[in-house]
């Protein structure tokens, strides 16, 4: 099949765009996903899609591409370009145009909704006859076009005796009023490809917005989340096909979706879950979805949604230990004068944990969650403030130590240690 | 569906070459011009020559529309889903769109679907009609080209009073707080917006004004070597950095971060948070915070359990 800038599937273009992006020391050799044919089709149309954004390095292992970008200088998402390369059919593009022009209001105006014979009459004497090359349409090509737009929100079905007319929604929406807002939210908010959508229908998109922390990968599950809300929205189950991060095989669940979990210090994002099968909540890797399917409505949402709510209680993060056992740890700091902002800080970043006053220079965090060697990483951002630290898993607390150790040793000598 | 080619760069561009033609405006060259600014660096490839033999039966030779009116497409029911559900985001506020056309749609999500669980709990107050006002103050600056003053209380409890020209409102999810980042007087002078206590829209600014930051860019260096899944963290938890990637021997890597100068302590507890799975190897200043760090802590007492 000849090589096309646009994909049918997604799903493929996934996965090669985080590797470019998220690693980006891989050859061609390296990519094993499929053939080095696949490799190099993938590559020239992200290169196509972003090609300000991708650059090229060489060195023992081969050519490698990577995609890099400063997140805090950029008005825009970039990868939300790939959701606006979708392949299509000449019948897609001359129906789209053909079919939103010949029902538009004025157009119309001698009457408000055309049948289907109707509409592919005039399509063939309105449209095709200024052209020579013979187009052939069959009624039957524009009737699925028009289910089509009907599902998506761009036309309406109505009744006429016996026959079905169509005619364009007409919103009354006034986007002008909306366009700051859809400014900001095109980055700020989960589903923010949407509104990209809709930047694209105004004549400039300004840049006074700037974002710092700004993670973009997420932008590339944006498919597997809308159809998450979609069915949480519903309150059903959900059918899920999950790659297992370890083993890579796929494995199918069948769940509850209570809650998805955004970290805004990655951007990753993950579903918290019941899963029938373990009866129990489980927490999947949104970016390890690789398929999503509605199934039959939960008849008892609250009693599986309370589970989930509980037991996000007692996270920290989106880590629970292969127990699901609650550890109780204690972090105690000291705080020097002038340097309230670490109370702030304890304040501010303690999630489910509680903080207390212990003299004018000591102060306590105290948290029951499960998996408490998930906090790790940010207990050691206090490192040299940390007066003490406790856990009831003295595996946590042996992890601490062991790495100040290393760290030492790493910072104090020995050049080469990497522990 | 939220992956349609109805939303996509070919069908965008093809609007607005028969929006040009409609009009009467149209060109070879304007052809190929639209197809390079609003769809990819390939289409020029494409999308002329499909106009232009009429596999694409849309202009005719004279480059005449044959649809009769500039295309428009009503907005999709997941466009106006995920409108409504903007309606219960508190920060929408800010914005105040009109709500008209969404009364009976039902929200593609809501908020309670969402637990943003490392975000930082004291964002700003996107409730306070004070707050609202100068969010809206600033944005209307930065739409009409036009001068602040900024009146506000710096962190050490010192008044304020700042004429400026705005450059941008920067937000960040982590911290769920504002920033106005001016152009001038002085290089990308930064105040948060919960801080300011009055914010006054004075005249437009000249051209000659309005000179956008030079951000102090530095350059970090780090190894790593992939155990605990450090290597993904890492690659994750920097990706809103420039960064540059190299592979070294013995698995380990070798990571170039470029940052700003005023994030240098923020950047260092990032650092501290993967322990001794990653060493710093550049700057020697940088270094040596860190080992300031770790004296420090030497020094607070317990080393081990």
């Amino acid at each position: 099949m000849a090589y096309s800038e646009l994909i049918k599937n997604f799903e493929r273009v996934r996965d090669y765009m985080r590797e470019f992006y998220v690693y980006g020391f891989r050859s061609r050799e390296e990519y094993r996903m499929k053939s080095p044919r696949a490799y190099d089709n993938e590559r020239r149309r992200i290169e196509s899609w972003l090609g300000d954004y991708m650059s090229f390095r060489r060195d023992a292992s081969g050519k490698n591409v990577f995609l890099s970008v400063d997140s805090r200088a950029i008005p825009h998402n970039p990868l939300y370009k790939a959701f606006k390369a979708k392949s299509f059919t000449r019948n897609d593009l001359i129906l789209h145009f053909y079919l939103l022009d010949l029902l538009s209001p004025d157009l119309a105006s001698h009457r408000q909704a055309l049948t289907v014979r109707e509409i592919a009459e005039r399509i063939e004497t309105d449209y095709l006859s200024h052209f020579d090359t013979p187009y052939e349409l069959d009624e039957s090509t524009v009737r699925k076009k028009l289910r089509e737009y009907e599902a998506l929100g761009l036309l309406k079905s109505e009744r006429r005796g016996r026959e079905l007319t169509y005619s364009r929604w007409e919103s009354t929406v006034d986007l002008s009023g909306w366009r700051d807002a859809v400014l900001f939210f095109s980055e700020a908010d989960p589903l923010g490809v949407i509104g990209s959508y809709l930047l694209d229908k105004y004549d400039a998109a300004p840049d006074y917005f700037g974002f710092k922390h700004r993670y973009i990968l997420h932008a590339l599950d944006s498919q597997i989340l809308c159809a998450l809300l979609e069915i949480m929205g519903e309150k059903r189950r959900a059918e899920l096909q999950v790659r297992s991060p370890r083993r890579g095989d796929l494995r199918q669940h069948t769940v509850f979706p209570a809650k998805i979990y955004v970290s805004a210090q990655t951007g990753r994002q993950y579903l918290l879950s019941y899963a029938y099968r373990q009866l129990k909540p489980i927490l999947f890797r949104i970016d390890n979805i690789k398929a999503v399917k509605p199934g039959s409505v939960e008849k008892q949402p609250e009693k599986y949604g309370g589970y989930c709510e509980k037991f996000g209680g007692y996270l920290w993060g989106v880590s629970t230990g292969a127990e699901y056992l609650i550890d109780h740890i204690e972090m105690t700091v000291h705080v020097n004068e002038g340097e309230g902002y670490i109370v702030s800080r304890l304040e501010r970043e303690k999630r489910g944990g509680r903080v207390e006053k212990i003299d004018d220079h000591t102060y306590r965090l105290t948290a029951d969650v499960y998996d408490a060697i998930e906090m790790l990483p940010w207990i050691r951002t206090f490192i040299g403030r940390i007066a003490e630290l406790k856990c009831d898993d003295s595996y946590v607390t042996d992890t601490f130590f062991a790495d100040l150790t290393a760290m030492r040793q790493m910072y104090g000598g020995d050049a080469d240690a990497v522990q | 569906m939220l992956f349609n080619e109805v939303y996509g760069s070919y069908f965008n561009a093809v609007a607005a070459i028969l929006k040009e033609a409609v009009s009467g405006n149209l060109s070879g060259k304007r052809v190929t011009e639209i197809a390079r600014e609003k769809a990819f660096a390939e289409s020029v490839l494409t999308i002329p020559a499909s106009l232009r033999s009429k596999d694409w039966p849309l202009l005719d030779d004279s480059l005449r529309a044959s649809v009769r009116r500039a295309p428009t497409m009503p907005l999709t029911a997941l466009q106006k889903r995920w409108l409504k559900a903007l309606l219960s985001d508190p920060r929408i506020k800010l914005f105040s769109p009109r709500i008209e056309g969404l009364d009976d749609i039902e929200p593609l999500y809501t908020q309670d679907m969402l637990v943003f669980f490392d975000r930082y709990s004291d964002g700003d107050p996107y409730e306070d009609s004070d707050y609202i006002k100068h969010f809206q103050t600033i944005l209307t600056a930065l739409r009409e080209k036009k001068k602040l003053r900024v009146r506000f209380i710096g962190h050490l409890g010192t008044h304020h009073s700042w004429l400026c020209v705005p450059y941008r409102l920067e937000y960040s999810s982590k911290d769920d707080k504002f920033r106005l980042i001016t152009a001038s007087p002085r290089d990308g002078l930064t105040v948060n917006l919960a801080r300011i206590k009055s914010c006054e829209l004075l005249e437009p600014y000249t051209e000659e004004e309005y000179q956008p930051p030079q951000p102090r860019i530095e350059t970090l260096t780090f190894e790593l070597k992939d155990e605990r899944n450090a290597l993904e963290r890492a690659m994750l938890h920097f990706s809103d950095l420039e960064k540059r990637t190299e592979r070294l021997e013995d698995g380990r890597y070798r990571v170039t971060l470029q940052y700003e100068r005023d994030d240098t302590t923020e950047l260092l507890i990032r650092i501290l948070s993967f322990g001794p799975m990653l060493r710093v190897v550049a700057p020697e200043s940088f270094i040596a915070q860190i080992r300031e760090r770790l004296n420090k802590q030497i020094s607070r007492g317990q080393t081990s359990r």
